[in-house]
């Protein structure tokens, strides 16, 4: 007993996650009456915001960056993919190397200005995501978008083995290899000094600049894949598609326990921070607010868990 | 005129970012002066004046919560949010319901600063994050009252955008509003709270907070205190716009204020306000945002094809945030080998 209450009190922020899951779940079928959204599609949708918040969560820990162009780097890479693949399996390699060429290259854009010029990283992303939106718009204006996922794609991205839909294995194996990869490598203890001291960590032969660049760079690597599973979900890409796991992302990171100043790694916590924020969208669906209701909530959450989670560091 | 030594030198003002400021928006003033052949036109002067305004007031509220040492995220979708109070309170045939929506968007007002000011100030959360936080509690709330754009304005209202639009005006106001958009007016009055802002203990805090908090602490400021005040004075400066924007539009919509966001912080930093916090001028600021009010009428002038003009206008704002940056990383780069500083 002894045992499990030192655990709890250890990861108190997972426990709190998962108490809000619980209770928000308990909320959603007392008010529909027992007919809340099903389980399978409250963890796929969860699993495509917890996929993106891997990359929020790798920009956060090495300097409490935030990438706002995820969602465009997301829609621009499944807008020319899907003429490039055309519902064709062998042309899924194309569209692979294509997403992280275009993922590399906004990275290095956004990390590079956001390190070496000392500007914040917000300012800087949401300059970048105002470009390739209009890259966007310009690539639409002069041939519609058309094309097809290659059924692969569709497979990982829309099918479900059982209950349980097959993003959430992908999500699965992703989670073992953070874990490896966080706990178990060198990475891991270089992200996270240079997120918690950046001098010390510099002092100590970590190149600090570089592991915050690269870091930019895995993220929007990710964020491009993760335009291709999106267009494997949807079966068709059009504007906007990803727009709208942008601020998901950042608050799952920030519901997960992570200081949103830096040096702090725990992909669990962001997983389940994902999983809260789509039961919360769900109750607001059902309640029949929407759109409103869900940007309302998101901002609200976001801000009374910075409230809590910051405010215990301030001195002053 | 003369340092200390006795010899001649420049002026200090020519030597300050704002000159060189100024004289970028000179440049490029009479280059699209050149370009659109009646620009000194009284109507084409009076068409540019309205389409700045908006920009103009929220540049300003910008850059006092920048020289205070925050950055707000939120005040374009402050904006929309209430525009959308404002269009969606007021009923045309009902003039006292303009009373009503006023008061409404006061209350707002009040309440977008205190939130944004206290979760900077009292709860000590990183400025740009938790306005980012807000800012979506805005859009969620504009889109609760008005899902798609609608909604009217009450004739008196249009005064804050043509007094010559009001139907019972005085004639000798209506005379002035046919010459001078009250958006004129807006902008001298918000001039005029930050210049007795500015000139009262309040506004060396406000620096002083902004160049380094602790410090302030420290020496007896009320930083918590400053910090919801410069909040206060961005929002009353958006809801000027807000009111100038009902005027003219007669409508509102949740979408609409969202892409001045990044326009104004990108303005106030051409101005030479520095991100840092501490340092800047208010009042250049309104000729940053002039300057980049011009920029989208010389992309608009330049031939560019209508698809690409939000590529072109995102990068032309990325690059005028990174300028004052990445001039003064290769200076520091020239002046001495790099020494690793965080922050």
């Amino acid at each position: 007993m002894n045992k499990i209450l030192n655990y709890l009190k250890e990861n108190s922020k997972i426990t709190l996650c998962t108490i809000l899951i619980a209770l928000l779940f308990i909320i959603g079928n007392l008010i529909t009456g027992g007919n809340f959204s099903s389980l399978g599609s409250t963890i796929k949708f969860a699993s495509f915001t917890a996929i993106f918040g891997l990359g929020q969560m790798l920009i956060i820990c090495t300097g409490g960056d935030i990438d706002l162009s995820v969602g465009y780097c997301a829609t621009i890479v499944s807008c020319i993919t899907a003429g490039m693949m055309d519902g064709k399996n062998n042309n899924i390699w194309r569209a692979i190397i294509f997403a992280i060429i275009v993922g590399i290259l906004v990275g290095l854009i956004n990390g590079l200005l956001t390190v070496y010029t000392k500007l914040p990283s917000l300012v800087v992303t949401l300059a970048m995501s105002q470009i390739l939106q209009g890259l966007v718009d310009v690539y639409s204006a002069g041939n519609s978008i058309g094309g097809k996922p290659s059924p692969i794609l569709s497979v990982i991205a829309a099918k479900n083995t059982g209950v349980f839909p097959n993003i959430f294995f992908l999500l699965i194996i992703i989670i073992i290899g953070v874990m490896w990869l966080l706990n178990k490598t060198k990475i891991s203890i270089q992200l996270v000094s240079c997120g918690s001291n950046a001098m010390a960590a510099h002092l100590s032969g970590i190149k600090v600049k570089k592991v915050r660049v690269l870091s930019f760079v895995a993220c929007d690597v990710i964020a491009a894949l993760m335009g291709l599973l999106l267009l494997g979900n949807l079966g068709l890409a059009f504007k906007d598609m990803a727009s709208s796991y942008v601020m998901p992302s950042i608050a799952a990171v920030v519901i997960g326990g992570l200081s949103i100043k830096g040096g702090q790694k725990n992909y669990i916590g962001v997983v389940l921070g994902a999983i809260v924020l789509q039961t919360l969208t769900n109750l607001f669906v059902s309640l029949g607010w929407g759109d409103s209701g869900k940007y309302l909530g998101y901002g609200l959450i976001l801000l009374l868990m910075l409230i809590v989670y910051v405010r215990e560091k301030v001195s002053r | 005129m003369y340092n200390k030594k006795g010899g001649f030198s420049m002026p200090a003002f020519f030597k300050k970012t704002e000159f060189i400021t100024i004289v970028i928006f000179l440049i490029m003033l009479s280059v699209v002066a050149a370009m659109q052949g009646n620009f000194f036109k009284l109507s084409t002067l009076q068409n540019t004046i309205i389409s700045w305004t908006p920009l103009i007031l929220l540049t300003m509220g910008q850059s006092i919560v920048i020289i205070s040492g925050g950055l707000d995220m939120s005040s374009g979708n402050a904006l929309s949010f209430m525009l959308c109070i404002l269009s969606a309170t007021m009923h045309e045939e009902n003039p006292m319901s303009g009373w009503i929506a006023l008061l409404l968007c006061i209350i707002a007002m009040i309440g977008i600063g205190l939130i944004n000011g206290l979760a900077v100030g009292f709860f000590k959360l990183p400025p740009i994050i938790a306005t980012f936080a807000t800012s979506y509690m805005w859009l969620g709330a504009a889109l609760f009252i008005m899902p798609s754009p609608g909604g009217e304005c009450v004739n008196w209202m249009r005064a804050f955008f043509k007094f010559s639009s009001v139907d019972n005006m005085p004639k000798m106001l209506k005379y002035i509003g046919g010459i001078v958009p009250t958006g004129v007016f807006l902008i001298i009055l918000a001039c005029l709270i930050w210049y007795v802002v500015s000139r009262t203990k309040l506004g060396r805090y406000i620096y002083a907070v902004g160049s380094n908090r602790n410090i302030a602490y420290d020496n007896g400021v009320k930083t918590a205190k400053i910090q919801i005040i410069a909040y206060l004075l961005n929002s009353l400066f958006v809801m000027f716009a807000a009111l100038f924007m009902v005027g003219q539009n007669q409508s509102g919509s949740a979408r609409i204020g969202d892409p001045l966001t990044l326009k104004c912080i990108a303005s106030a930093v051409v101005a030479g306000v520095a991100l840092t916090g501490g340092r800047g001028n208010v009042f250049v600021s309104i000729v940053g945002a002039a300057i980049i009010s011009l920029v989208s009428k010389l992309i608009f002038f330049s031939n560019i094809s209508s698809d690409y003009q939000t590529v072109v206008s995102g990068l032309i704002l990325l690059i005028a945030v990174a300028s004052s940056s990445i001039i003064n990383a290769v200076k520091s780069a020239w002046a001495k080998r790099e020494v690793y500083s965080d922050e």
